[in-house]
């Protein structure tokens, strides 16, 4: 298999780099291990989350260029599936997960078939239209619980539960995300050197010269648009898990696929650093503003007006974000 | 043998006719030149033949297959390449990668379809830009790079659109050494678009002009630029003049 050979194949990276991603790797390893606040705890499990989502938006969004603006749906479903199978038939995360991933990625086809026949401004509104339609229906759909959600009790599990993914201790399901983490990592190195990839990227930059070089143009967002659903979906099976309360205004708003995007962009759409620096920048920043404003914080607008000075910024400065003003730095240094 | 027919190519913008039942033949092994003046629905005939148009009415066999309703990614896998006559060039890949997403039209192998392109840089000549971004490098070498692309797909038919438009002689004698290597060296049957007549003059076995989306002549170069339809819509009496000063022993 040459993509499980490319998923571990980092060579093309300069050496600085790999010294960073070993050390970024010991420090997640290891962060556990010494004494640490439940505040930093939980802020360091939301950054791998959203590091795996903005992933998942990275393939489509960043190597593809479809600036896609309803991830969050897909969140959604992972979310729903693991915790209705859960809650009704007490059904095994390590089942329930692939079932929510197949059923986002035939989700994704439906979605995306119409959606891909868009393009640019029109693709981005599009899409978060198609987003709203599910979060609308789970709202009112009292099988899910409508819109008080659904909640997971704990107490009638006897955790630490691998199978249920049920723990009373923060740093079980830090361990399970960090793996999540790598093998989203490894996913997204693989996809990065791989025929798709390199097709999202001609797509990025041409379409009509990416469709004479026999790249059915469609086809390929599509499959890679599944993708992106894919990781999106078994983050967001892991988030029913982790939180335990899911509601659609938390797993399906508007606003988280906002905030997914904007940490791939933020970061660096189209690499493979990018989307985890984004995080590492936008999640400690969002805890923080969320623990300094207290109740205030859900009010509406201050994180959005944060969320449109942000876009200005990386529109104004660098497109492909802080990686991409690094490779710029680089690149002047070599010439 | 007849690699390509076209057969009554119409093309319409709303009330333009841009291309008027058209109809040749490109040859297997030939070096087609395709000229006219600017809006004579050059560019759009590529576009037809490639399937990035769907045409009004005729038809349009490759390699013996009707083409006529296929996409162009379709008629691409079949074989027939092109480069544009407009193109940006952006950041996002560079030279190497630039090649093997033509590659990967015939291999799904990442590790393949890198030594595929190597061996494309290679014959073009581009071994030393192999990392370069497209638009850190000068017009001239961006649309060789172009070409290489194209050939990254393995094709029997090369359409090449104006690849020497913005250069300057030196840049032209170049393009032209890299054209007949293609041609003759690879093998592959090439139709050119170009306003630079010397290189038409020089290249082509055969010459088809347009105008007004009409085809108006066709034959071998030296007779085509002497016919009185192209020197009134095309190349004008000066041209006319001073070809035939240059070649006494063709006659006028
Ligand atoms: N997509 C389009 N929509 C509408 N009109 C078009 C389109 N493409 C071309 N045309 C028109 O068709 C005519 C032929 O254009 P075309 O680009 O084929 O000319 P050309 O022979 O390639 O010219 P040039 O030498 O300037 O490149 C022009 O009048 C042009 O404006
Ligand atoms: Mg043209």
């Amino acid at each position: 298999m040459e993509d499980l050979k490319n998923a571990f194949d980092f060579s093309d990276f300069p050496r600085i780099d790999l010294i960073v991603a070993g050390a970024v790797l010991i420090f997640l390893f290891g962060f556990p291990l010494f004494p640490h606040s439940s505040f930093a705890m939980s802020t360091m499990i939301q950054f791998l989350m959203f590091s795996l989502y903005a992933m998942g938006w990275n393939t489509i969004g960043g190597f593809g260029g479809q600036v896609d603006l309803g991830q969050a749906q897909y969140l959604g479903i992972g979310a729903y599936t693991t915790a209705i199978m859960l809650v009704r038939w007490d059904t095994p995360f390590w089942i329930s997960m692939p079932v929510g991933i197949l059923m986002s990625v035939i989700w994704s086809f439906i979605i995306g078939y119409p959606l891909f026949r868009l393009k640019g401004h029109y693709f981005a509104i599009a899409s978060i239209a198609a987003s709203l339609v599910l979060k609308d229906i789970f709202e009112v759909w009292e099988f899910v619980g409508a819109a008080r959600g659904i909640e997971i009790l704990s107490m009638k599990y006897s955790p630490p539960d691998f199978m249920r993914l049920i723990f009373k201790e923060d740093i079980y399901y830090y361990f399970v995300i960090l793996l999540f983490f790598i093998i989203g990592l490894l996913i997204l190195n693989a996809f990065r050197k791989s025929r798709l990839g390199f097709q999202l990227r001609s797509i990025r930059d041409n379409e009509d010269v990416a469709r004479s070089l026999g790249i059915n143009v469609q086809w390929a967002k599509m499959k890679t648009y599944a993708i992106a659903t894919a990781m999106i979906s078994a983050t967001g099976a892991f988030h029913a898990c982790y939180i335990k309360n899911i509601e659609p205004e938390d797993t399906m708003s508007l606003d988280l696929s906002i905030l997914i995007a904007l940490m791939a962009m933020l970061g660096g759409s189209g690499s493979l650093w990018g989307p985890i620096i984004g995080a590492a920048v936008l999640v400690p920043l969002k805890s923080y503003l969320k623990a300094l404003l207290g109740a205030a914080s859900g009010m509406v607008g201050i994180d959005l007006i944060f969320y449109g000075g942000i876009i200005m910024l990386i529109s104004a400065i660098e497109p492909k974000g802080i990686w991409g003003i690094v490779e710029k730095r680089r690149r002047r240094r070599r010439n | 043998m007849v690699l390509l027919e076209a057969d009554k190519i119409t093309k319409r913008f709303g009330g333009l006719v841009a291309n008027d039942s058209i109809s040749f033949e490109v040859k297997n092994g030939e070096l087609l030149g395709l000229i006219g003046p600017n809006g004579a629905g050059k560019t759009t005939l590529f576009n037809c033949i490639s399937g990035a148009h769907q045409i009004d009415s005729g038809r349009i066999l490759f390699d013996g297959k009707d083409i006529t309703k296929l996409n162009s990614y379709e008629v691409a896998r079949l074989g027939l390449a092109r480069t544009f006559q407009i193109y940006v060039a952006s950041g996002d890949l560079n030279v190497l990668e630039n090649i093997m997403v033509g590659c990967f039209m015939r291999t799904s192998s990442t590790a393949k379809a890198k030594s595929m392109a190597e061996a494309v840089l290679k014959e073009l000549e581009l071994t030393d830009i192999a990392k370069s971004m497209m638009n850190e490098l000068p017009v001239a070498v961006q649309k060789r790079v172009t070409m290489a692309t194209a050939l990254g797909t393995s094709p029997k038919l090369l359409l090449l659109d104006e690849v020497a438009a913005g250069l300057n002689p030196s840049e032209i004698e170049n393009i032209m050494t890299v054209i007949r290597y293609i041609h003759e060296k690879m093998g592959i049957t090439v139709v050119l678009i170009e306003h630079v007549m010397e290189m038409v003059m020089k290249l082509s076995q055969r010459v088809i002009v347009l105008d007004y989306g009409k085809k108006i002549a066709e034959g071998d170069p030296s007779s085509v630029v002497r016919h009185p339809d192209v020197i009134r819509a095309y190349l004008g009496e000066r041209y006319a003049r001073e070809y035939a000063a240059t070649r006494p022993d063709s006659g006028a």
